[in-house]
């Protein structure tokens, strides 16, 4: 976070203001950088705000897709969604502030490389001209605001059923739960009751999620209210329409996202805010795919199973390094990527050799994905358990802002948790 | 409907809808509650006569094809009583305000720019995680403030700061919520500019836009009903106009009759979407009609206008028990938040002109100035009195411990249950082991 303060500080002009500096600032640069004493060397750590509970652990650079790129999680997504765009010329990307690059930095450059669709850009481009005409109101530029979240998936729904593939994409996946009860009802109607009579490209809708140092419960949406949201429902057979997909690192993300959007089915990315800058590895510039519904193994180990998504990952990785060293206890390091429809197979072979399983989340525990995964384990492999499965999560409480660092099950937390379950 | 709207665009508010008014045909509620507008006549029904019967509409038959143009090339008029150098343009409009009343108009604009930019600065340093600059909107938050009782209920977007600082909100609630103190009244749980206060009727702001649209048409009914002569003030910017809870707000407000006063604040952007993509009609102003609401659009940089329609609007809203709608024009100096960088969609030069040319504070001090109410060394001592205040508050709020860590548990249910009891033991127990890792030493036990 203090890259992006920096960062951003430099792109702000700074100027020399006097000690009778005018009321009127411009972007609020204008008072000089001593002005605020810093804050006192020992009050520092935590009078500042929070530094991150994780570590992020680069994967190793991948050889088998070509060159690779210095990039971080964003520069990822832009990556894969500009292969995207660059193999389909009908392919859109709709959503909030797209065009000038986005609240994220998701999508610079796309715009310039590509185009913009709006009713007065008039330019030569055959495919997209043909598309201006055709439905003249989708722009890339989405002209909501903030939290018009709710109709940013209705309307992409829409793009879907007239022909072209849509990357629909917002940022702060705050209003979830609504808006995703009504995309997906008007989604499944779609799928279901109108599906023959409309060619039904996919549609990929990516949002980002997870506790970001800043925000707090609007801004920090939980997986678990899309889950919810999806039961709630009452239609199950919805879940087996979207795919809802968390990728832990860049590399993972690019694949994963391609995978996505070349899917049929409606996928649901999730985009974990805080490794947007902090995430950065070597990743292929060429397109690649990551295949869904697929969980990966990244660490085998024979007496623990510990199972995450997203930023969470590299927690659990860090408790598994500190399991070794201090219990001398061999963990296997799951990351689930597809949370649904999940690879049941995968982490039940696992807890059938390790005999214990920890699920982490930072989530609220009630309703949480790990209570299903916990649910379905015991089902499966209810004679190989040792110990109760366990599960490292959120409270039930709305995200909270200055207790944050209470909050995240972090590292001391689930190591906590994994030492009761070796003493069982 | 296209009457009014028509109406409307010639003569802004009243006049146009008053004479549709009397066209609207109504009938009498299930609930049987007494009508507030007496002239609406309920329309003879009568199958001899070649008139619509339709229950839908009060028109007349046309026998032409003919589309209504929307007309957005000149749109509905901007309300101002001064002109950019802060000189009263037509003096029937001068509201005449006593010198403390505009005396406060400007201070309160001022300390919150200092405020403003000092915590913008602190979130640069990391002292702040987040935060949401007002400049160049004082206007529309002060004049409107002004205008309303103190006991008016006001549901903000998050951008109205100004509107709780006119209601003397301390700088040190304001601090203490940006830092999630011990004296945040929400007990810091909110991120910065999540300001509310009970006492002060400013209902806590929340993030996702255009939620306390329709909250703040439930809370004037509810007003109405208890026949409190209160008011409730909704505000939101131009892009939260777009959200589908603004619709249902306004039309639920109409056809409620409730005594709410709509007020968008139009500031040229949402995030990085101009209004040229935001919308194609006429604004937010021309809505209104559309819903059967009283609408003005106002020059949100100049205060006594602002005033002057508010005013105006609280005591029909009250008095009539009907929304109004005021659009204040405006410009948004700053960055959407300490996330944005402006720079990337629009111009330094756009940017410059409202900064220097048309900024509600300058020109509210060219009218004091010329009333004789102010001058440089008022100006000068004033600056430094501000300044020093809100590095008071700011210092003060800093040093304090933040709220226990107990205070992340209860509030969420009348009567913890059991299972969130058990969360809170288990964190307690957690922390007996391994507080050390964690920051407990800026925490209140």
């Amino acid at each position: 976070m203090a890259a992006t303060a920096a960062t951003a500080g430099r792109l702000l002009r700074l100027r020399a203001a006097g000690a009778e500096g005018h009321w009127r600032r411009l972007r609020g640069a204008g008072l000089p950088r001593g002005f605020l004493q810093p804050a006192s060397a020992d009050g520092d750590a935590a009078q500042r705000r929070q530094v991150a509970h994780f570590t992020f652990q680069p994967d190793p650079e991948p050889l088998e897709y070509g060159q690779t790129q210095k990039m971080n999680l964003f520069q990822a997504v832009t990556s894969a969604l500009d292969n995207s765009l660059a193999k389909d010329p009908t392919a859109v990307i709709f959503g909030e502030d797209v065009a000038f690059g986005g609240v994220f930095r998701c999508t610079v450059g796309l715009r310039d490389k590509y185009g913009l669709i709006n009713q007065t850009v008039q330019s030569d481009a055959g495919p997209r001209m043909a598309l201006a005409n055709l439905w003249d109101v989708w722009s890339r530029n989405d002209p909501f605001e903030l939290s018009v979240e709710m109709w940013i998936p209705q309307v992409a729904a829409g793009i879907c059923v007239h022909l072209l593939p849509v990357n629909c994409s917002w940022s702060n996946g705050s209003v979830d739960l609504q808006q995703l009860s009504s995309y997906l009802q008007s989604d499944r109607k779609l799928m279901r009751d109108v599906g023959h009579n409309f060619r039904r490209q996919s549609q990929t809708m990516m949002t980002n999620c997870r506790m970001c140092l800043v925000g707090i419960s609007q801004h920090s949406p939980h997986l678990r209210f899309m889950v919810k949201g999806m039961i709630e429902l009452k239609v199950t057979s919805v879940q087996q329409e979207e795919l809802v997909v968390i990728p832990r690192s860049p590399f993972q993300a690019k694949g994963l996202l391609l995978s996505c959007i070349e899917d049929k089915n409606p996928c649901i990315f999730f985009e974990p805010k805080i490794l947007y800058r902090a995430a950065v590895e070597q990743v292929p510039t060429e397109p690649y795919n990551i295949p869904l519904s697929q969980a990966e193994v990244i660490q085998e180990g024979s007496d623990v199973t510990l199972v995450a998504w997203g930023t969470q990952v590299h927690v659990i990785r860090e408790v598994a390094s500190m399991a070794q060293e201090k219990l001398g206890v061999s963990c296997e390091v799951i990351d689930l990527r597809t949370i649904i429809p999940w690879d049941v197979d995968t982490v039940c072979k696992s807890v059938i050799k390790t005999g214990r399983l920890l699920v982490s989340h930072e989530a609220p525990l009630t309703g949480g994905f790990a209570s299903e995964i916990s649910s379905t384990v015991q089902e499966e492999c209810f004679l190989n358990l040792e110990a109760p499965i366990s599960r490292v999560c959120g409270y039930d409480t709305p995200f909270p802002h200055i207790f944050e660092p209470f909050y995240i099950p972090d590292k001391w937390k689930c190591y906590d948790a994994l030492r009761k379950m070796i003493n069982y | 409907m296209a009457v009014a709207a028509a109406a409307a665009r010639v003569w802004g508010s009243s006049r146009g809808l008053g004479r549709v008014g009397l066209l609207l045909l109504r009938q009498p509620g299930a609930r049987g509650l007494a009508r507030s507008h007496p002239q609406r006549q309920q329309q003879h029904f009568s199958s001899l006569d070649d008139k619509p019967q339709f229950p839908g509409a009060s028109a007349e038959f046309i026998d032409r094809l003919e589309f209504i143009q929307p007309n957005v090339i000149s749109g509905i008029p901007i309300y101002r009583v001064m002109d950019r150098q802060g000189q009263i343009i037509n003096p029937s409009e001068d509201p005449h305000l006593p010198q403390e009343k505009v005396l406060k108009f400007y201070k309160t604009m001022t300390l919150l720019n200092t405020m403003d930019r000092i915590l913008y600065e602190s979130q640069r340093q990391g002292r702040i995680s987040f935060y949401m600059t007002n400049y160049g909107e004082e206007g529309t938050h002060v004049g409107s403030a002004a205008a309303l009782d103190n006991t008016d209920l006001v549901f903000g977007q998050y951008r109205e700061a100004g509107v709780l600082m006119y209601r003397n909100y301390p700088l040190e609630l304001f601090m203490a919520q940006c830092y999630g103190n011990v004296s945040d009244l929400g007990k810091g749980r909110q991120m910065p500019v999540h300001y509310g206060c009970r006492e002060r009727h400013f209902v806590t702001i929340s993030s996702p836009l255009a939620t306390q649209i329709p909250q703040a048409v439930g809370a004037a009914y509810a007003a109405k009903r208890a026949n409190a002569n209160r008011v409730v003030i909704c505000y939101f910017g131009e892009g939260a106009a777009s959200e589908g809870d603004a619709h249902a707000g306004f039309n639920f407000a109409a056809t409620l009759e409730c005594p709410i006063i709509f007020f968008c604040r139009n500031n040229g952007y949402a995030i990085s979407t101009p209004t040229s993509e935001q919308y194609r009609g006429d604004g937010i102003a021309a809505r209104g009609p559309g819903y059967g609401i009283l609408s003005i659009r106002v020059d949100g940089n100049d205060v006594f206008a602002v005033y002057n329609a508010t005013k105006e609007a609280r005591r029909r809203a009250v008095a009539e028990n009907q929304p109004f709608l005021i659009e204040a024009m405006t410009y948004r100096i700053g960055h959407h938040s300490t996330s944005d960088d402006s720079s990337a969609y629009r111009s330094v030069d756009e940017v410059n002109y409202w900064d220097k040319q048309d900024h509600p504070i300058s020109r509210l001090r060219h009218y004091l100035q010329s009333c004789g109410w102010w001058g440089d060394e008022q100006e000068k001592a004033w600056r430094k009195q501000s300044r020093k205040k809100v590095m008071e508050a700011f210092e003060q709020a800093e040093r304090k411990l933040k709220p226990s860590p107990n205070l992340l548990f209860s509030d969420v249910y009348q009567e913890m249950p059991t299972q969130l009891r058990k969360q809170q033991e288990s964190l307690a127990h957690h922390l007996q082991t391994y507080g050390e890792h964690y920051p407990l030493d800026h925490f209140e036990k």
